[in-house]
């Protein structure tokens, strides 16, 4: 009785325990496929990110030299009020299995206005960041899912019109973008960026410019485009860092099944040999009996 | 003509980088030239053509929307879209043209009336450029 007791338990065992490898290879499978996905995106999206950079910087030392080269004139988009309401533009994934990507840049976000009297007005970019902040209640100005992967400058424009004339209406009195930064394939960080009011950093050597016809008209013409341009480098980032880190993930993923099915099948072999060595005593001693 | 350095850079990429003789470029005020030793400039690009001299001749881009800056060391154009004229693609332009012109009479409001205005001028923007090649 004993021993068919053994035997029944390691045979169930050993059906638990195929099932389960069978799991875990099939888990691995897709969990491979994301990886491979994810790293043939990463590479175009790096790629992007990488080239979007020159422009960019060029674009913010350019403002920066305008807005100290002359400080006399006045522009609604470099006054400093007092914040009473801000705008918050988050960007996120479109989907999750990214390891933290989502929640760390989420989680920056609700930290940054965890001292604040009202929430910020909210403009989601990503599946996940809408999701998150309509759970919460949070006022939604605008949501945008599935613009990352080719955001054209149109929809940037778009997404910096609606913050811009908030600003320029007295609506909210800062804008802030929050966005994940691609600091290599292995590491990405959740920044924050302030948008408006624009910082004038005071430049040593700006020389005497010639602005035309004034640099009142040449900056409130950029700074539409200036905007737009912050916001797509945020989206290019941020996308380049999620890719990033779904393929670290994955790889994780795919690395655990891999230790898991070794394990299971070191299990199974245990219990197919107990197996076969308590059928083999129960053979020879019915035999014995016998004799 | 003295050489002088240039930068041309979209978002998407840097366009030209290296030396050029003359620069002439659409502002918000009207075209303006720019030659090795101008003074330090600084002004809004609007929709139109730039043309830089290399070696004696032209080159000729559809541009939309940007800045220029001219500086002692070197020049810098940063811009929305920056196409050059042989890489210009006539009937993509035409269709675009055609599709902004049914936009702008079926428009509502006036802000549709000057998004649709924006995107013809930008498709008459490259059909203009790209005939000068002919």
């Amino acid at each position: 009785m004993l021993f068919t007791g053994v035997i029944l338990i390691a045979s169930g065992n050993m059906k638990a325990i195929k099932r389960r490898i069978k799991s875990v290879g099939s888990t691995k499978q897709i969990t491979k496929a994301m990886q491979l996905v994810a790293s043939s995106k990463l590479r175009k999206a790096k790629a992007r990110a990488e080239q979007a950079r020159p422009y960019f910087n060029e674009l913010y030392k350019t403002m920066c030299e305008i807005a100290s080269a002359n400080t006399d004139f006045s522009t609604v988009y470099t006054v400093k009020r007092e914040v009473k309401h801000r705008l918050f533009i988050v960007v996120a994934g479109d989907r999750g299995l990214a390891g933290g990507y989502n929640s760390n840049v989420l989680k920056m976000a609700v930290a940054a206005h965890a001292n604040d009297a009202e929430k910020p007005k909210i403009i989601a970019i990503g599946k996940k960041s809408g999701e998150f902040f309509a759970k919460r209640d949070y006022d939604i100005v605008a949501s945008y899912a599935n613009i990352a992967e080719d955001i054209k400058p149109n929809t940037a424009q778009d997404i910096a019109n609606i913050a811009i004339d908030m600003f320029a209406a007295g609506e909210v009195d800062e804008v802030v973008v929050f966005y994940t930064m691609f600091v290599s394939s292995m590491s990405q960080e959740p920044h924050s960026m302030s948008v408006l009011p624009m910082d004038t950093v005071e430049l040593d050597d700006y020389g005497v410019m010639t602005y035309d016809p004034s640099p009142e008209a040449v900056f409130n013409r950029i700074v539409p485009r200036f905007t737009a341009s912050l916001i797509q480098c945020a989206v290019v980032e941020s996308y380049a860092s999620e890719q990033g880190a779904r393929r670290t993930a994955m790889e994780n993923a795919t690395d655990n099944a891999d230790a898991m099915t070794e394990s299971l099948s070191l299990l199974y072999n245990r219990a197919r040999q107990s197996s076969i060595t308590t059928e083999i005593i129960d053979i020879v001693s019915g035999a014995s009996a016998q004799s | 003509m003295t050489p002088f350095k240039l930068q041309i850079i979209t978002p998407e990429k840097k366009v030209f980088d290296g030396e050029t003789e003359q620069i002439i470029v659409r502002t918000t005020v009207g075209d303006v030239g720019i030659l090795n030793g101008h003074e330090p400039y600084c002004a809004a690009l609007g929709v139109g053509q730039m043309r830089i001299m290399i070696n004696g001749e032209f080159r000729r881009a559809a541009t939309s929307g940007g800045i220029i800056k001219v500086s002692k060391e070197s020049t810098t154009i940063l811009v929305q879209t920056c196409e050059w004229a042989d890489e210009i693609d006539v009937e993509r332009a035409e269709a675009a043209k055609q599709a902004a012109e049914e936009r702008k009479k079926a428009a509502k409001s006036d802000a549709e009336i000057m998004l649709a205005e924006a995107k013809l001028s930008r498709a008459l923007n490259r059909i203009d450029t790209a005939s000068f090649l002919k």
